[in-house]
């Protein structure tokens, strides 16, 4: 195990000496931090207060509409002519101007088809948000009896702000991370591997008595490091940055709604998948003649894993066979942390089965080391 | 005289791709790289593989150095087979060629406490084997420099030191001067040299007439992957110069200048 180490500590010493490999590690963190902040910063700034009223000039108002419209609506009760009120809209100083027909209740029920002219101004968001709003509000008063949810006061979604944070992170998280963990893994292996190969400096390995399996344990160990590493930072900047993108998006701290519990069972999760991934991309990067030979064929598989991720979104967990597909079981654990519906036997058969496969393909992988016909296939 | 190499039989065979097919202008599917070839080296001794470019000299070397099988045949180093014992073999053998390259991004320092570990030599041999070598070679005065800021020669010199860290019995080295300048050229030879002095066995690949002429005891030539003459230089070089011997033997197996 010795030479297993030496190894580890050769690659290590590879990559924390190379500026460029410490930058590109990080990177992806700090970006998604940023990125993620900035759509939740952008977002939140469109949100409106609770209490939120579009300002709207209202004429001959009939009595039986007043309460309705003062509950969606801040009536402006400044005395405008029609033009000062038209021109008031048009300058994005008022959201709507409302009109209605000086004897429109009557009308109304002697069936003639009373006109309500809504002025607005497509070209503001506020006012044509309004306007849809507000015809909504006419059209369902005309084909019903009754309100649907006509109070504002009232919260008729019942959802808890837990469970709607943890389905939009339970679509977003299992396909995120299996992204930045694949691209943090085809950068490392891609480089270490072929790049080894194609500089001829593996082949200076293979001549000393170094056995082909520590070599490839060697390599697997250190290049999950850093992908767990480069994972850890973007994960990291997910962690950081979602709070800010959520209270963007829903208004809600999604940090207070997990566990320690659940961030170190995800962290179990994406150690082990950095297992699978590292190591399929590990032979395909020994069987490439060099770097942008391994960058290309690592490719496809890229897509598979990222497949892989997406599908956990639309895969049901009701069958517990599910979680030992590898990758597949990952993205569903995932998926399940999010959702607070953990299977503790779901996480360890994902967990195995990423395991299983790593093992299988470490054996591959030695083989392929002693191997000329791949070692040497310039 | 105590062998300590045996080469017997050997034949090694490549698939010839498409492209390869193209630049060779052959219809073969296989290209024949060495044919039954047998010879054997003796302790402390340098012994010389004399050959045109392709003829096999490299690719013997190869499977000397365990990078390679053999489609036939078998090879001995000190008693063990290159095929079955590898990791001894390895233990016993040092190779420099042109195509094992050391990580740029490195300094020889940590190179050559790197090679030290996967040969598991203790702390105390190594420095005292670090010291001695890196004085030889003037490297200790670029120690600490990463290899991609050295010259070809520096880089010569460590990919030298590093081949032997382990010590070993047999030295392989393929084309040890190419592209170097007379200087480094001259600190190589002479400490091949002084290797033999110590008792060393080289096996020197090589197609400098004149580095054979001044360091081999012994020559073997192969041309087209057969061994065409083994013998010691001075039975070669008796009736005529290294080079003329080289191309009349050449010319009897069909190679045309």
């Amino acid at each position: 195990m010795k030479s297993v180490w030496t190894i580890i500590k050769k690659e290590f010493a590879r990559f924390f000496k190379d500026r460029r490999m410490i930058i590109s590690l990080l990177l992806p963190g700090l970006m998604i931090y940023l990125v993620y902040t900035l759509i939740g910063t952008i977002t939140s700034s469109h949100n409106k207060p609770k209490d939120y009223k579009p300002a709207a000039y209202v004429q001959n108002v009939p009595v039986e509409f007043a309460p309705v419209l003062e509950g969606v609506l801040k009536i402006k009760t400044e005395e405008k002519t029609v033009d000062e009120a038209k021109a008031e809209v048009a300058e994005g100083e008022a959201e709507l101007f409302i009109v209605f027909p000086e004897n429109f209740v009557e009308d109304l029920n002697e069936g003639r088809c009373p006109d309500i002219q809504i002025y607005y101004n497509s070209a503001k968001e506020d006012s044509n948000a309004a306007y849809i709003m507000i015809s909504a509000v006419f059209n369902t008063y005309m084909e019903t009896s009754f309100t649907l949810n006509g109070s504002a006061d009232i919260k008729f979604d019942l959802a808890k702000e837990s469970e709607l944070a943890g389905s939009i992170l339970s679509a977003i998280v299992p396909m995120l991370m299996f992204s930045l963990l694949a691209s943090a893994c085809i950068m490392v292996a891609s480089e270490s591997i072929a790049g080894e190969k194609e500089r001829g400096t593996i082949a200076t390995m293979l001549i000393t008595p170094i056995k082909r399996w520590q070599l490839a344990i060697g390599k697997i160990v250190s290049l999950s490091c850093f992908a767990v590493l480069s994972g850890l930072s973007s994960f990291i900047g997910v962690i950081l940055s979602l709070p800010k993108l959520m209270n963007g998006i829903i208004g809600a701290n999604t940090a207070a709604f997990y566990s320690v519990g659940d961030y170190f069972m995800l962290f179990g999760i994406i150690i082990s998948v950095v297992l699978v991934i590292i190591s399929a991309f590990s032979v395909i990067s020994a069987y490439a003649k060099s770097v942008k030979e391994a960058s290309s064929l690592i490719t496809p598989l890229m897509m598979v894993i990222l497949i892989m991720g997406m599908a956990s979104m639309f895969v049901s967990t009701s069958s517990i066979g599910l979680y030992a597909i590898p990758l597949l079981g990952s993205g569903l654990v995932i998926s399940s942390i999010m959702t607070f519906s953990i299977s503790p036997l779901g996480v360890v058969l994902s967990i195995l089965s990423n395991l299983a496969v790593s093992v299988v393909l470490i054996v591959l992988l030695s083989f392929m080391f002693k191997s000329e016909k791949i070692m040497f296939n310039k | 005289m105590e062998e300590i190499l045996r080469i017997e039989n050997l034949k090694k065979t490549f698939k010839l791709s498409r492209k390869q097919k193209k630049l060779e202008k052959t219809n073969a599917e296989i290209k024949v790289a060495v044919d039954d070839l047998s010879l054997v080296a003796y302790k402390g001794e340098i012994f010389g593989l004399l050959g045109p470019n392709g003829a096999g000299k490299t690719t013997t070397l190869r499977i000397l150095a365990t990078l390679i099988k053999a489609d036939s045949g078998n090879v001995f180093i000190d008693g063990y087979n290159v095929a079955s014992e590898q990791d001894k073999v390895r233990k016993k053998i040092g190779f420099l060629t042109s195509e094992l390259k050391l990580e740029d991004f490195f300094t020889p320092n940590y190179l050559f406490d790197f090679f030290s570990e996967l040969y598991q030599i203790d702390k105390t041999t190594r420095d005292e084997r670090k010291r001695n070598l890196f004085r030889k070679f003037g490297i200790d005065q670029f120690a600490e420099v990463k290899l991609a800021n050295l010259s070809t020669g520096m880089k010569q010199k460590v990919s030298l030191v590093i081949s032997i860290v382990h010590d070993p019995e047999v030295i392989i080295f393929d084309e040890p001067t190419n592209g170097l300048d007379v200087i480094t050229a001259k600190v190589v030879t002479d400490f091949l040299q002084e290797l033999k002095a110590q008792g060393k066995t080289i096996i020197l690949s090589t197609h400098i007439f004149s580095l054979v002429e001044k360091l081999c005891d012994r020559v073997g030539i192969i041309i087209n992957g057969k061994l065409a003459k083994v013998d010691a230089l001075e039975n070669i070089t008796k009736e005529m110069c290294l080079e003329d011997a080289f191309f009349q033997l050449y010319e009897s197996f069909g190679g045309k200048q």
